[in-house]
């Protein structure tokens, strides 16, 4: 849910990396939060496991300055992608604006892909929200291993993209398709508030 | 007490709990994690996270509530060597809200949940209804400041 406030022309929407285990997630957070300025961007906050893996949520506050006069802040979470952490994903999942879907783009993880897309839709279905309202786009991330290993983008589209959302290959350990994902959906998500159909709070008063 | 509000009718009633309650900082925020007011936290404190946090603390008690008890488990308190919080929603006609509340020895559980209760029916009497119109908030041409802002934060040049 966008939170506006118009008295000091603030906004502020909150974005979820979903996606299967291991498919880059949290890399996609390390990444922007290496590369953007220190007065641009909060702490990031990581619950995780001993060996890193995620156990609740990565946070990462950003400021991405003024937009049309607002000041506009998003707040990435990632969810963890392990199959038996379906309880805490939907809870992160609670009041997003949008949702990067990264997928990875390994040929045998695949059915992890699909199962993990449809977990995303079931988890929306459950908080009553229609899947194809919420601001998605797609990222195919892994795409720098060997050809030989991963399937190309228009194989992944064929697979999951049934939408038609924006998608983008990517290799988030080393940054292309990070910037472009990240982009493309504060584009979406401010697009929809922009045309007053995003269910947020509104508020009206002072800071 | 420092306190800063998204929405105006929130700040005297939270006003008054933090002096009654005797509480070091609070923090009233939407389930999603988003704040709504703030008092008394300082640099010290970065308050987003502890909204992200608050809110995931509060989702997973609720959660297990629901699978231990078949309901969902609504306060919770947590107790430090030298600092303890709890952690409670607050229904309003604006929709349900979370407070955290930090307090020190100068206070006590009992103290601020007694004048919790009154918060929560401070709010409930002091919250608007929701608008029933909501105007479109941001120019349609807003691409052009989005790619500038998001090239500037990556060390990108846009044309």
């Amino acid at each position: 849910m966008s939170l506006v406030n118009y008295a000091t022309r603030e906004i502020t929407c909150k974005i979820v990396y979903y996606g299967p285990g291991r498919s880059g997630k949290t890399t996609n957070l390390h990444y922007i939060y290496g590369q953007v300025p220190d007065d641009r961007k909060g702490r990031m906050v990581s619950l995780a496991t001993q060996t890193d893996r995620t156990l609740f949520f990565d946070f990462l506050p950003l400021d991405l300055g003024s937009i049309s006069g607002f000041t506009t802040k998003f707040q990435l979470y990632t969810v963890p992608g392990q199959v038996y952490y379906q309880a805490t994903r939907k809870l992160v999942l609670q009041g997003a604006d949008g949702v990067v879907f990264v997928a990875d783009s390994q040929a045998r993880q695949l059915g992890e892909n699909i199962e993990s897309f449809q977990d995303l839709h079931a988890n929306l279905a459950e908080q009553g929200i229609d899947a194809r309202t919420v601001p998605l786009v797609l990222q195919y991330n892994k795409q720098d291993l060997p050809r030989d290993l991963i399937l190309t983008t228009a194989e992944l589209s064929d697979a999951i993209n049934f939408r038609g959302v924006p998608e983008f290959p990517a290799d988030a350990l080393h940054g292309p398709g990070v910037f472009e994902t990240l982009r493309s959906i504060a584009e979406v998500v401010l697009k929809r508030l922009s045309a007053g159909t995003s269910a947020g709070v509104v508020a009206g008063a002072r800071g | 007490m420092n306190i800063a509000t998204v929405e105006p009718w929130v700040e005297a009633p939270l006003r008054r709990f933090v002096d009654d309650a005797r509480a070091r900082l609070a923090l009233l925020l939407h389930p999603s994690g988003q704040v709504i007011a703030q008092a008394g936290f300082t640099r010290e404190v970065d308050v987003m996270s502890a909204c992200a946090l608050a809110a995931a603390s509060h989702a997973t008690a609720g959660e297990l509530g629901r699978r231990v008890d078949g309901h969902a488990f609504r306060s919770l308190h947590y107790a430090g060597p030298d600092r303890q919080l709890f952690l409670s929603p607050v229904e309003t006609a604006r929709g349900a809200y979370i407070c955290l509340t930090v307090f020190n020895a100068e206070s006590s559980l009992g103290l601020v949940r007694i004048y919790f209760e009154e918060l929560c029916n401070d709010l409930a009497a002091a919250a608007p209804p929701l608008p029933a119109i909501r105007q479109p908030t941001i120019a349609a041409d807003f691409e052009l400041d989005l790619n500038r802002n998001l090239a500037a934060l990556f060390g990108r040049h846009h044309p």
